[in-house]
């Protein structure tokens, strides 16, 4: 009781200005969880990992005059294959082609062995949603859109077409998908625009995506 | 400068204030909620390139064809093989068959029966040994019993060579509708197997026989009925059928005649009485013999025997006689049991409509010939009765054999007074059990060999009872086994040699092979079906009507109790070799289990004259047995008769069907057919009382 009376009987000496430091505190406060929040936890809950093999997209598509689509195809059955198999890279990578050591590696370690490439997969959504890459085409979207094949694809990837490594995997430690994954609302962009309906079959009704 | 209380309290306000700006809680809120959906228990799709192999079920009695379709080599859904001759359609059973290669009551490796009567694992190579000692010791004068669940396959050809190298002729198959109908055809002086083209058909009157559920390869004959009644157009053919229960066929068909259980020959006869009438004959040497029967069954003697008046009999006749291709079909209501009585006034009913060997008639179909040298072939083991022959032992006139094989076969829970049954087999010192379920009959053997399942091996189906035409389908496995299981023609085919015995064929595959090459078949090119078609018929020359038979078989007389029972079959609740698979258990309805009670059904005139209503508990008995069930009022029963779903009841098998509802082959009594000493079950009645 009596410290209380002594505390107050000191800010009157100081004209109250030093009442718990005055703002100060909590400008602080404020300053220290910005700087979490905004710097320290985004790169917190993720654990990077890096592709097995650095992969150039860059090279295949420049040098060897590649498209997305002769690796990353569709099914005759409309299925979508998503990353090519050790065994469809053999068909050009059966032996060293160039002089990266990374080629040497992936023929080394995973041709010579029949062995999978576990890639780390940027964007893989939750069984709950169903995604056709079949009805996201280029020649469905180009009715009205003038997208090339790189640029459809970059929509929702990361456009890696011009980069010589892949990018760094970010894990969610809790949820352990990627940062990339992509948020109903990035869906959105189309399923919601207006101008989309009518023209195309794209719908924002539930059971479009949500089987 | 020293933080006091005030100024901590600040700062947390702060950093409260400024964490809410940032994305801190949001995003975690975000994942913990997207956390709470990754549990280890949620299935998760495996992606991977589709694949789709064309087999056959050997699991569905249908026999029906179909695709697997695989995701990345993983067997994942059983899907239509409308190419398919034995296709067109999915049964309940085969829509199951991928979720049963992992049922908790699968067999996994060989198991034997201790001391103590508990089962414990042993390899095969242990198994092997004790079939070769089980089966040494009962060697020559049939002292070896084989009963085979599988009605089609080429697989009987190994098991009955091997009962013969060991001296045995006992070898059956499990009662279905085979059976009798063989038995009629003969009689009539038939060549080969009898067929009923349905597909050509303009008018198909099946009488108890359940077409479009339980008799003959169903998925082929709904598919008949799916193409002759396209929607939106005139139907190209009209379906009749007569039963006592409104069933699946009778629900689907333009006209249901209501008709008492065990009544079936005494309204083909009604119905031939009215043909003849009109002008009906036939060339059969016996014509005026069984015109002078069925003169007997006139209109009224009919509406007192069957319960269908006069008048509903009068319309059906006529429109047998204006159709341009009628056929008719007769069978028993579930599938077995039914005698040759009804087979034989049914086919009688075809001749005088003109359908012997007619399109969208009577088909004879040839058998194959044998591809093991010392095997029974398929006419053979049709005429041995497997009912009769358990009768016999049970009461001493047979001796009781010293070994018993059963393959896929389930009598412990499926033959008629299945309590009786399972005694019997009691008397037998080795029983051996190839089963892919640890069934009934399973749980009472001493030993019991896994074989893979349908969709994990090779294995055949050769024109079931029923097909219009020669069918040969081939079964191909979608994927390894998932237990430890081979296939039973090979461990037969080794236990053969360790016994002294070539059986003429190295593999299973060779057998198979063989047959292929017998049906004219090659299956060396891919192929959309994996089965082959033929139009080869017999000719169908002197055929009689055998009035001297029928006027034996059709003294049917009314059961002494209150009630008939007419079981009622279904095949969503699966085979007595399969249970009820869980993925169908939503399928059974809400009054037909709840909880572990059977409902049983009746009409509400029926209920008002036994003083029951709906949800009463009752207890049916009759000598053969009896059990308790609830009461469900349904008009679609005929008088004076309650009808039990059959399929439920079991006592072995997982918690999907052990211990759900009764059995109703407990209350069933086989007795001998006048006339052809055939085993009959059809005509079984129960006295009810409050329980």
């Amino acid at each position: 009781m009596e410290d209380r009376q002594l505390n107050s009987s000191g800010c009157a000496k100081d004209g109250g200005k030093c009442c718990g430091g005055g703002i100060t505190p909590f400008l602080v406060g404020l300053v220290v969880s910005l700087i979490f929040g905004w710097w320290v936890f985004p790169d917190m809950i993720y654990s990077k990992k890096e592709q097995p093999i650095r992969f150039s997209h860059k090279v295949h598509m420049e040098s060897a005059g590649m498209e997305c689509k002769q690796c990353h195809v569709l099914r005759e059955d409309g299925t979508f294959a998503g990353l090519p198999s050790t065994a469809s890279c053999a068909d050009c990578h059966s032996d060293v082609l160039g002089s990266d050591p990374e080629e040497a590696r992936f023929v080394n370690e995973y041709v010579k062995t029949g062995k999978e490439v576990k890639w780390l997969v940027y964007q893989i959504q939750p069984d709950n949603v169903f995604f056709s890459h079949a009805a996201h085409s280029l020649d469905g979207c180009n009715q009205c859109h003038d997208f090339k094949e790189s640029e459809l694809c970059a929509q929702c990837h990361p456009d890696v077409a011009n980069s010589d490594s892949a990018p760094t995997h970010f894990e969610n430690k809790l949820t352990g998908y990627s940062k990339q994954t992509m948020k109903m609302w990035q869906c959105e962009r189309c399923h919601a625009n207006e101008n989309h309906y009518g023209v195309t079959n794209s719908s924002n009704a539930c059971f479009v995506c949500h089987k | 400068m020293a933080l006091d209380r005030r100024g901590f309290l600040k700062f947390i306000g702060g950093a409260t204030a400024g964490i809410l700006a940032t994305p801190v809680v949001w995003k975690s809120l975000d994942d913990v909620s997207i956390w709470t959906q990754n549990w280890s228990w949620i299935p998760r799709n495996i992606d991977g390139a589709n694949s789709y192999v064309p087999t056959v079920s050997k699991l569905c009695p249908s026999a029906v064809g179909v695709k697997v379709r695989l995701v990345d080599g993983r067997p994942v859904r059983v899907l239509t093989n409308n190419d398919h001759p034995l296709g067109g359609g999915l049964s309940s059973i085969a829509a199951a068959e991928v979720q049963l290669l992992y049922s908790p009551s699968r067999m996994k490796r060989p198991l034997k029966r201790t001391a103590d009567g508990a089962y414990v694992g042993i390899t095969w190579e242990e198994a092997e040994a004790m079939l070769v000692e089980g089966l040494k010791k009962a060697k020559g004068g049939d002292k070896l019993a084989v009963i085979s669940g599988d009605e089609t396959g080429t697989v009987n050809e190994l098991f009955t060579a091997l009962a013969a190298e060991m001296g045995s002729k006992s070898c059956f198959i499990m009662p279905g509708e085979a059976q009798p109908a063989a038995k009629a055809w003969e009689l009539m002086g038939g060549e080969g197997q009898v067929g009923y083209d349905i597909e050509k058909s303009d008018y198909v009157l099946a009488i108890g026989a359940n077409v479009l559920e339980t008799w003959g390869p169903v998925i082929r004959n709904r598919h008949a009925f799916r193409v002759g009644r396209p929607h939106g157009e005139a139907p190209a053919v009209r379906f009749a059928y007569a039963g006592p229960v409104q069933n699946n066929t009778a629900a689907t068909a333009d006209v249901w005649l209501a008709i008492r259980p065990g009544t079936e020959a005494v309204l083909a006869l009604g119905l031939a009485n009215l043909l003849i009438k009109a002008g009906a004959t036939s060339p059969a040497a016996d014509f005026a013999d069984f015109k002078a029967l069925a003169a007997k069954f006139t209109p009224e003697q009919v509406a007192a025997q069957t319960g269908v008046d006069a008048k509903r009999l009068a319309a059906v006749a006529q429109e047998l006689a204006k159709a341009k291709r009628p056929l008719v079909i007769a069978g028993s209501e579930f599938g077995q049991g039914g005698g040759a009585a009804p087979v034989l006034a049914g086919l009688a009913l075809n001749a005088l409509l003109g359908s012997m060997n007619r399109e969208g008639g009577i088909r004879a179909l040839p058998y194959a010939r044998k591809v093991v040298p010392a095997a029974m072939d398929r006419k053979a083991l049709l005429q041995n009765d497997l009912v009769a022959w358990l009768g016999k032992v049970a009461s001493g006139k047979s001796a009781a054999p010293q070994a018993v094989v059963f393959y896929e076969a389930n009598p412990v829970y499926a033959l008629p007074q299945a309590d009786a049954m399972k005694a019997t087999l009691t008397k037998v010192p080795f029983k051996v059990a190839f089963t892919s379920f640890l069934d009934e009959t399973a749980m009472a053997c001493d030993l019991v060999l896994p074989v893979p399942m349908g969709l994990e091996r090779f294995d055949d189906v050769d024109t079931p009872y029923g097909c219009g035409q020669v069918v040969y389908a081939l079964a191909v496995p979608a994927l390894a086994p998932l237990v430890d299981a081979r296939p039973a023609g090979d461990v037969v085919i080794g236990v053969a040699k360790k016994l002294g015995a070539d059986l003429g064929v190295a593999t299973f595959a060779d057998a198979l092979k063989a047959k292929a090459e017998a049906r004219g078949a090659s299956f060396t090119e891919p192929s959309a079906t994996n089965a082959h078609v033929s139009n080869a018929v017999l000719p169908v020359n002197g055929i009689a009507l055998r009035a001297d038979v029928l006027s034996k078989a059709i003294d049917v007389k009314a059961p002494a109790f209150p009630v008939a029972l007419a079981p009622v079959a279904k095949l969503n609740v699966g085979t007595s070799k399969t249970a009820t698979p869980p993925f169908n258990t939503k399928t059974v309805r809400r009054w037909e289990i709840q909880g572990k009670e059977l409902y049983v059904l009746m009409n509400g005139a029926t209920a008002a004259k036994l003083g029951l209503r709906m949800h009463d508990r009752i207890e049916l008995s009759n000598p053969a047995g009896k059990f308790t069930a609830r009461v469900n009022l349904f008009e679609g029963v005929i008088n004076d008769t309650v009808a039990v779903p059959a399929g439920h009841g079991h006592t072995a098998f997982d918690e999907f069907s052990k211990g759900k509802g009764e059995n109703v082959m407990r209350l069933l009594a086989a007795g001998a057919e006048p006339g052809t000493g055939l085993s009959v079950w059809t005509s079984a009645g129960a006295n009810i009382a409050k329980a």
